[in-house]
């Protein structure tokens, strides 16, 4: 792992941790602006006692390389933990903790965090703040015009909560941005706004992914694989996820199924669940399916066994219901690949 | 199979040699990767101890103060990140399988990294099953590579296979002579020779102890090897050479290593047992057979020791 360094100003965070003092000798003051004064007192004598209050009075804390340094010192973070976020996996990015430590709990974070309850199961919650924590930067009012517009959209209410817990990132959009990504979906695969919604809900992150990428896979579906423009709606709709996997390894997967096991795109049109599954899986099954002389995927002829047993349920299962041997069988077989 | 009641303690058992299948098209580096990850993961599942308390002081420093024991929040997961992450294991491979050959792959852990340099510096013998098929020549002489000739191999028969590949054994025996190291003409070498099969002093060229035919069915064959020192490219090579001199043209379609010294199949773990109480078991396994044959990593004699 590349050790990132994380350089975090100390006098930057003061919103986050009490401002420190150092023994009467150095005081630093954190002002309005970014840069701070430093006051040289007069000079003392360190050994005199004095019944001043010291409590304030801690060492200063130096940069670190991870938040678990200063998590004992500020009350967000610890609040955060209470809440379930991974706090450690911002260490990676410096620049989410910038500006993290500089939220105030009581003033920034709590208002948002109840506005999310309304949308985000408690269980999830952390989940969710783990993997976007840039949330609790934007506007509460913009949240709530984003939501609004779903609103406007005819979304239901527990469309708009499924699509909120599964996807963080979506309210980090604007409505503008998602406006244009809604239209881009209903004009490039000719959908009805009905669909849009459809595929909205079912898999939200489809609509903030990286466009390009959408294209790419299309491209590669269309082109590349052969289905034609209806059947490209129906495997959208069905399984939204190809859109979001590796073009090369989508392609790969394709050329196994129908050129080597010789699958019409009929039969893959209706298990569009074999392209999720990496290829070395339905490979070992199929090989030793054709081992035992059973790779037969034709429904109309004896001994059919379905497509979606190469790629559903345990060895064992498989073992037992389709190629109707010993589970140590098929892991001799392994050891021959 | 061994009960783990700590991650602490598990990771400390955790020093060994394991024994693993190698799927072909898969790198020895994302092997080592997945199980790796897959030890953390596991590591990480179990229960690790209660969480840190830490001593505060608090209150004004002019009054008496108090001292109170709070959770440390530094200690928690999700603030200092997971127990064990990839960085704490170490993990090294005994000899190199390359990226299209599969097959048994010893791998050591933590402390084991010491025995898998013991086991590479004794040349242990590895047994191979080489696929080949006849009628057609690859410029990397690999079924990936572009074809450069065609040819008939209807003439091709198993005894002519059996003649060409006992031809070829022979000619890497005399190499074997010449490699361990000893003048040919000694009476040293007479007494070695005596023995067995020797092992060469050199750890670069390739020496070969046996090939022997065990599968013909035109145009596919499967060739048995043994040797040390062998790398994929030469294995290829092998069948390449065979090819021509069997006067057709030939290329291999699948390199699988079926054994290493006393490390056979029946110990090599398949992929999807790639987890913390398999692993522990196969190290297990794989320490009692070193026990068992001290001659494996530190060999007396220059004699090959299986």
């Amino acid at each position: 792992m590349a050790i990132c360094k994380l350089f975090i100003r100390i006098l930057k965070i003061h919103n986050a941790i009490p401002a420190r003092s150092m023994c009467g000798y150095l005081q630093v003051e954190p002002g309005e602006s970014e840069i701070c004064s430093i006051s040289y007192e007069k000079p003392t004598n360190v050994l005199q006692r004095t019944h001043k209050d010291l409590s304030d009075v801690t060492p200063f804390l130096s940069n670190t390389f991870n938040l678990a340094a200063y998590v004992n010192h500020s009350k967000t973070l610890q609040n955060l933990i209470d809440l379930n976020v991974n706090i450690s996996k911002f260490e990676k990015k410096p620049y989410i903790i910038e500006k993290l430590l500089k939220l105030d709990f009581e003033k920034n974070m709590k208002s948002h965090i109840v506005f999310l309850s309304d949308y985000v199961n408690m269980e999830q919650m952390g989940e969710f703040f783990t993997k976007n924590p840039m949330i609790f930067c934007e506007h509460l009012e913009d949240l709530k015009t984003r939501v609004n517009y779903l609103e406007s959209k005819r979304f239901s209410d527990s469309e708009i909560k499924r699509i909120i817990s599964k996807n963080p990132y979506w309210l980090n959009f604007s409505t503008i941005r998602i406006d244009r990504r809604f239209g881009f979906y209903q004009q490039y695969f000719d959908l009805s706004g009905k669909n849009v919604r459809c595929l909205a809900t079912t898999q939200p992150k489809l609509i903030t992914y990286n466009l390009h990428h959408v294209k790419c896979n299309t491209f590669a579906i269309k082109e590349e694989m052969g289905f034609k423009d209806e059947e490209i709606k129906l495997l959208l709709l069905n399984k939204p996820k190809l859109w979001m996997i590796n073009q090369r390894m989508l392609i790969e997967r394709f050329n196994y199924i129908h050129n080597i096991m010789k699958i019409p795109h009929t039969t893959i049109l209706e298990n569009a669940g074999v392209l999720l599954s990496r290829v070395f899986r339905i490979k070992q099954r199929h090989l030793f399916l054709q081992s035992l002389g059973r790779a037969q995927y034709d429904p109309k002829k004896v001994n059919y066994v379905p497509i979606k047993a190469l790629v559903e349920k345990s060895d064992v299962e498989f073992c037992n219901n389709f190629a109707k041997c010993d589970i140590d069988d098929f892991n001799m077989f392994l050891k021959t690949l | 199979m061994a009960k783990l009641c700590t991650g602490a303690l598990a990771y400390k058992a955790l020093n060994g040699l394991v024994c693993v299948y190698k799927p072909p098209c898969v790198t020895i580096k994302q092997v080592q990767h997945t199980i790796i990850t897959h030890l953390c993961r596991d590591l990480n599942a179990l229960p690790n101890g209660p969480q840190e308390k830490r001593v505060e002081i608090i209150g004004a420093t002019n009054e008496p103060m108090s001292v109170c024991l709070v959770p440390n929040y530094a200690d928690n997961p999700l603030a200092c990140g997971p127990r064990f992450i990839n960085e704490d294991f170490r993990c090294s491979w005994a000899t190199h399988l390359g990226f299209f050959s599969s097959g048994v792959l010893l791998l050591g852990i933590n402390e084991g990294t010491k025995l898998t340099y013991l086991l590479n510096t004794a040349r242990l013998p590895r047994a191979y099953k080489l696929h080949g098929q006849l009628g057609k020549a690859t410029d990397t002489y690999f079924w990936n590579g572009k074809t450069v000739e065609r040819s008939m191999h209807k003439h091709v028969s198993r005894e002519k296979i059996d003649r060409v590949v006992a031809h070829m054994q022979a000619a890497h025996q005399k190499a074997m002579y010449e490699l361990s190291g000893v003048h040919m003409d000694s009476q040293t070498m007479y007494d070695l020779a005596v023995e067995g099969p020797i092992r060469p002093a050199n750890s670069k060229i390739p020496v070969l102890y046996g090939i022997k035919c065990v599968h013909f069915d035109s145009p596919n064959f499967t060739l048995e090897i043994h040797a040390v020192n062998e790398y994929e490219k030469y294995l290829w090579t092998l069948v390449h050479d065979l090819g021509v001199q069997l006067k057709t043209s030939a290329h291999c379609t699948g390199v699988q290593c079926i054994r290493q010294g006393k490390f056979d199949l029946e110990y090599a773990l398949l992929r999807k047992h790639w987890k913390l109480e398999y692993i522990v078991d196969n190290m297990n396994r794989c320490r009692k057979v070193l026990e068992e044959n001290e001659n494996l990593m530190r060999p007396i004699s220059a004699v090959l020791s299986i």
